[in-house]
């Protein structure tokens, strides 16, 4: 696995870029995902969006389904996708830190 | 410049130049609005790192991120390791699920070349002789002639074959079983029943039983995540059971019904299997059932066991022992809920998997049975179980095939009837049926996105499915007429999304996609309020 320099530390990455150290997320990492991202400088909104989805995942381990994202955040998909060019899944979530969401989504 | 042919012994030469480059010239034309000059989506090259760390010599696209080897003597190794599976592959007795269809479809073929133009990989990418669906049976015909049958080499020699089994040839191959969908379009129209797709799994187990290479989307994070977690994506039963209660709040905020969504119900009739993904991207689909289900008084269960509240067996696409332990456990989640039957939800492999395939492991009391949920919504519509309103699905409609309910399965006509009689601007695909065309995320495709290979499912193995949704739609295609793909299959679903994503096609022409049982609920006289909402999911 590759190892990118983000927040100014050594993180492994995978192929796609998603920190595979999960541990090592702070804020300074997340400024920096998102400029690979076409999300910077991060904003109101897309901090939000990005704390929703890590105590989320803090609790169960998982990114939630993307219409309780919406809920919850009070967000359309369309506003996420400004927010996150590639979108809640591959953007929204490598930046909060998150593994790629896995299985049929 | 025309391109010069790419020839069988050329997946063996050059190797450190890519085999094709296709270009948006090449692929077919799309029809209007997309026939515009301009519009050529485009797959994006590796990065350079990306290509010093994996195989990508065949087309330039990386699909399952195959890592180089770092010297000749791995080269030689994984060679061998290679070949000592080829020879398993051919051995009846190691191969017994296959055995017979695989040396069938590898002795039938007489080269008509009758299955490429079946192929809507072939044809979408305008004819590259490697999509062909012969091009890599050939490649393994050819190795097999010339490494594993007495004399092979010799022989090979006099007829000038000019194929050799280097570590190129390896990669080259393993690459191009994923470079078809499985969909069997080319087996059904093969004179002689030779079975391509049969030859690409056969391919793929090789590769992932014998030398570990498989997508890590789909062994990795998918059965073996699978089978650890509970679920392929990732759901655990702690987070499934907060996801459950969101979905129940969900269903009284549209509906006003306090619906429960029935959980580990010893002796229902039926425990019906969703695919997990839709828990995550279409959370809609599984409340629709459970709000039909609900209104019809069927007797109903969801499972909370691990791998019983996920219907996918992505093992059907790569390795039979993966495909075993689920299914064996699917099974065993049915027998401790002594249910009477298990009826797969709108996921099309899992119908494969276990209704078709599972025939072969599951034996005693494990051989419960297994079926499609289409029959029972055909039941519950055009028996008038419940009161249904077809003004309320008055906006065009068209019918996605999934090929494993549709041309495997011969599930042709519960799922037209559904909407020939609920949506009276339904209109088909061109062609439809058991002639469909796959979606384009076929085995897999769907839920592989890494590196460029996204870039390549969305401009070459879908390319098909998107002209014939844009044809279904054309005096519609206005964007205030709201339109509706309806693709009774998470895999293909999650494709057609893509699709329409890419070229932001409800924004621009009101093209939406969703399931089928969201259109029976959509119909439902007894809810206020529609029950699809038209905006982008």
């Amino acid at each position: 696995m590759a190892k990118a320099t983000l927040g100014g530390m050594e993180i492994e990455i995978d192929e796609d870029g998603f920190i595979q150290e999960p541990e090592k997320w702070n804020e300074s990492v997340a400024e920096d995902l998102a400029k690979t991202e076409d999300a910077s400088p991060m904003g109101g909104d897309h901090w939000k969006l990005v704390n929703y989805l890590r105590d989320y995942y803090i609790k169960f381990e998982i990114a939630p389904p993307i219409r309780m994202l919406c809920k919850k955040t009070g967000f359309d998909l369309k506003h996420i996708y400004q927010l996150f060019p590639s979108g809640p899944a591959k953007g929204a979530c490598k930046v909060a830190g998150l593994p790629k969401p896995t299985g049929c989504v | 410049m025309k391109k010069e042919k790419i020839r069988v012994g050329d997946i063996s030469k050059n190797r450190d130049e890519q085999l094709l480059t296709i270009t948006g010239e090449d692929m077919m034309s799309l029809p209007s609005p997309l026939d515009k000059g301009g519009f050529q989506q485009l797959i994006r090259p590796l990065t350079e790192e990306q290509r010093n760390d994996y195989e990508c010599s065949l087309d330039g696209v990386s699909a399952i991120a195959i890592p180089k080897p770092k010297s000749k003597e791995e080269e030689d190794r994984l060679v061998e390791r290679f070949l000592g599976g080829l020879r398993k592959l051919l051995s009846q007795n190691d191969n017994w699920t296959f055995w017979q269809q695989l040396l069938l479809s590898l002795e039938s073929c007489v080269r008509c070349q009758t299955c490429g133009e079946a192929c809507s990989i072939y044809i979408s990418s305008g004819k590259q002789e490697i999509y062909r669906p012969t091009y890599r049976a050939e490649v393994l015909r050819r190795i097999i002639r010339k490494y594993i049958k007495k004399g092979g080499k010799f022989f090979a020699k006099v007829a000038g074959d000019d194929i050799d089994l280097n570590w190129e040839t390896i990669a080259r191959l393993a690459e191009l079983a994923y470079r078809c969908t499985i969909c069997r379009r080319c087996a059904q129209w093969c004179p002689l029943g030779s079975d391509n797709g049969l030859i690409t799994h056969e391919l793929r187990k090789l590769f992932s039983q014998e030398m570990g290479i498989a997508p890590r989307e789909i062994h990795e994070l998918g059965t073996v995540q699978q089978l650890n977690v509970g679920s392929s994506t990732g759901i655990t039963p702690r987070a499934l059971e907060n996801i459950i209660s969101f979905m129940e709040e969900d269903i009284e905020e549209k509906t006003g019904k306090k619906i429960m969504i029935p959980f580990d119900r010893e002796g229902a009739d039926i425990l019906l299997l969703h695919n997990a993904g839709e828990f995550i991207s279409w959370p809609e689909n599984i409340e629709a059932f459970a709000i039909l289900f609900d209104a019809a008084n069927i007797s109903w269960t969801l499972s909370s066991e691990l791998v019983g509240y996920d219907a996918v067996n992505y093992g059907v696409w790569y390795d039979d022992v993966q495909l075993a332990r689920i299914a064996i456990r699917h099974a065993e989640v049915a027998r401790e809920l002594k249910v009477k039957r298990i009826s797969v939800g709108e996921c099309g492999h899992a119908h494969k998997a276990l209704v078709v395939v599972a025939d072969r492991v599951l034996s005693g009391d494990l051989n419960i049975p297994r079926e499609s949920v289409l029959p029972l919504l055909e039941d519950l519509v055009c028996n008038e179980k419940i009161k249904l309103d077809p003004k309320r699905n008055d906006f065009p409609v068209t019918l996605h095939d999934p090929c494993n309910m549709v041309r495997l399965m011969g599930i042709v006509e519960p799922q037209r009837r559904i909407v020939r009689k609920l949506c009276p601007q339904f209109r088909e695909m061109e062609p439809h049926g058991v002639d469909n065309y796959c979606c384009g995320g076929g085995s897999g495709f769907a839920i592989m996105s890494s590196m460029n290979f996204q870039d390549w499912r969305e401009s070459i193995s879908g390319r098909m499915k998107l002209k014939q949704i844009l044809e279904a739609f054309q005096d519609v295609i206005d964007p205030s007429i709201h339109k509706y793909v309806c693709a009774p299959c998470s895999n293909c679903k999650g494709q057609i999304r893509d699709l329409l994503n890419s070229h932001e096609a409800w924004d621009k022409y009101g093209i939406l996609y969703g399931g089928l049982v969201e259109l029976i609920v959509n119909a439902m006289v007894d809810l206020e309020k529609p029950f699809i909402e038209w905006e982008w999911r």
